[in-house]
């Protein structure tokens, strides 16, 4: 009976970490890729990064080259064409500031790390290391999983 | 006056659709271009009878939004059943210099296996094309010397008139499409 009391113990302190938002480092969470077509050899990268206790920047990605020459932070958006109608473009992007436990979302139509050219076709279920440089955090490896989705 | 109650209650019925409808319905039945899946047959952007055609102006080097595209259209059309097979895609090359032709038609039936591949290395007949349907686009090589290139990312459904029905923004969910050409199937049989 008396590991009730207990149990609710541990049960809040979990509360109250995750409240916190992950604690002080900066974590990435759900990283993959689309699985590529036949002949593209291009690839998008889509993660979520939470912030850490203080403001970061994320100012560079590297991956190994037999996954794909050079990755690089990319943004998506809308722009104008020359007829002045809307246009998607794409463009590189130098650093994103990561506030502190601010969610940033990658994803389709807006930031994402490309992969170009790629060395291999991306197969589904399969998974390769990315590299994400922050100017505080450091080097941070994480794995990125390729699917359909 | 039967005809006119006839015409209002086919009004009051028509369906609301999550994607874009232009009135009037731009026509695109005068558009055809080579398709290099069937070694470039003029094939004319107009559905086949009872049956609707989504095309769409994308690049195979496209590393975001026309994967995204493509792959949640499949999504849709693995998902719809019924009437599956009255729909026809055909992707428009905006960067034909890159895409020749055995890679457009690799990537395209990469995610529908009857996919038209179309592509013209005239340039005025591609922005012809694009014209009808409301599309721009550009490719200019950057500092850097990659070629970067800026397109509108509306996927179409054209019906067996040669009319665009609707067109959905890039971010329409699967789902939305999806429910938008089962509305759009059952009004054309």
């Amino acid at each position: 009976m008396t590991s009730r009391p207990i149990l609710a113990l541990t049960i809040g302190v979990g509360l109250v970490v995750a409240a916190c938002g992950g604690g002080d480092s900066i974590q990435v969470e759900d990283a993959w890729a689309r699985t590529s077509a036949s002949m593209q050899d291009t690839g998008a990268v889509y993660m979520t990064i939470v912030g850490g206790a203080e403001t970061d920047d994320l100012i560079g990605v590297s991956v190994d080259s037999s996954v794909a020459e050079m990755a690089q932070l990319h943004m998506t958006e809308m722009a104008e064409g020359d007829d002045g109608s809307e246009v998607m473009s794409m463009h590189p992007v130098d650093e994103i500031a990561i506030a502190p436990g601010e969610q940033v979302s990658f994803g389709p139509g807006g930031y994402h790390i490309m992969l170009m050219p790629l060395a291999e076709p991306l197969v589904n279920g399969s998974e390769f290391d990315l590299v994400l440089d922050f100017t505080n955090a450091g080097s941070i490896t994480i794995t990125v999983e390729v699917r359909e989705d | 006056m039967l005809v006119v109650l006839g015409l209002i209650v086919a009004g009051c019925s028509e369906p609301t659709l999550a994607g874009i409808v232009r009135e009037p319905p731009p026509a695109v039945s005068e558009i055809s271009l080579p398709d290099m899946a069937t070694g470039g047959e003029e094939f004319s952007t107009t559905a086949e009878p009872g049956g609707l055609l989504l095309v769409y102006f994308g690049y195979t080097n496209c590393p975001d939004i026309c994967p995204t595209t493509m792959a949640d259209l499949r999504k849709a059309l693995t998902d719809l059943g019924d009437g599956v097979e009255r729909i026809e895609v055909a992707m428009i090359t905006v960067d034909p210099e890159r895409d020749i032709p055995d890679r457009l038609v690799a990537y395209i039936q990469s995610f529908f296996d009857d996919g038209h591949a179309l592509r013209t290395e005239d340039p005025a007949k591609l922005r012809t094309a694009a014209d009808a349907f409301g599309v721009s686009y550009e490719v200019t090589t950057g500092e850097s010397g990659v070629t970067e290139v800026a397109h509108s990312a509306f996927l179409f459904a054209v019906d067996a008139t040669g009319h665009i029905v609707v067109q959905w923004p890039f971010g329409t969910t699967w789902q939305d499409i999806r429910d938008d050409l089962d509305k759009l199937l059952k009004k054309e049989t």
